[in-house]
């Protein structure tokens, strides 16, 4: 009978451990989605160095010498009175397009805008971003698993990292 | 300054292509600037937008602390006709989202 009742105890405490882990598991799986669906690269993002910025963005590839991206940054070109809000335009012919990233060389972070375009997409791209001071500005396009890269030197009137 | 809370998306047709143009009211702080108190304003910005041409999502951008206030993008899709639903979502850090939507014209 003693017996019996200590038998009875051990499954129970077996169940009640199998039963949190179980639930453990559930709430994992449950956290899981959420984070793959605001899925962002935070290495990439935070990288301080333009290597550690573009090998975090792109991956390693071999990489092309080729005037194929055209890039104008600034208004008037190279020049912008307002780091807050600098007018970039990206123009691409090539096909197969994988990744544009964007780089800043001289802000805390280097890497400002990532963008996975579908067959679907065709350039010119436009947008507005923040450059801190006088700074290299990069695009980079990996297509075909080769990447092409352009700069240009953009001045800045007002520092525009606030 | 006050931001006027409305985000903008428009499409349109042009010589067979659909030129979307997007506007989207965001303050986007990098979590180093300061107020008029001269204490930090915390980090607070979009990161994740996504695109969607009827039930086809087009385009995915991601963003860093470098997108301007107020960012602005504009891009092109291939082909398209009138009354095509262009559609967009967004999600910062903070985890506010925002959807916009709007028809080719």
């Amino acid at each position: 009978m003693n017996n019996n009742i200590d038998q009875q105890r051990r499954r129970l405490i077996k169940q009640s451990i199998s039963a949190s882990t179980l639930a453990l598991v559930a709430a994992s799986g449950l956290v899981m989605p959420r984070l793959l669906l605001a899925h962002w690269p935070n290495d990439a993002f935070t990288a301080e160095t333009l290597e550690d910025a573009i090998l975090a963005s792109l991956g390693e590839a071999a990489e092309v010498d080729d005037t194929i991206i055209q890039f104008t940054i600034g208004s008037p070109p190279t020049y912008a009175v307002n780091g807050a809000s600098v007018p970039v335009e990206i123009n691409s012919s090539l096909d197969n397009i994988q990744r544009v990233v964007l780089l800043v060389e001289k802000n805390p972070y280097p890497l400002a805008l990532m963008l996975e375009p579908t067959a679907a997409v065709s350039f010119p791209f436009k947008t507005m971003l923040k450059v801190a001071e006088d700074s290299e500005v990069i695009a980079m396009i990996r297509a075909d698993d080769k990447l092409y890269r352009t700069s240009r030197y953009v001045e800045i009137d007002i520092g525009g990292c606030a | 300054m006050t931001v006027n809370a409305k985000d903008r998306i428009r499409a349109k047709l042009l010589e067979g292509q659909t030129v979307v143009r997007i506007l989207l009211a965001h303050p986007m702080h990098t979590g180093r600037g300061k107020n008029e108190q001269d204490e930090l304003v915390p980090a607070e910005f979009i990161q994740d937008i996504r695109c969607w041409r009827n039930k086809e999502e087009v385009l995915t951008i991601k963003c860093g602390t470098a997108t301007s206030r107020n960012p602005y993008f504009a891009f092109q899709l291939n082909g398209g006709e009138m009354g095509d639903v262009i559609r967009l979502r967004w999600v910062d850090n903070l985890g506010a989202k925002g959807v916009a939507e709007t028809k080719v014209v």
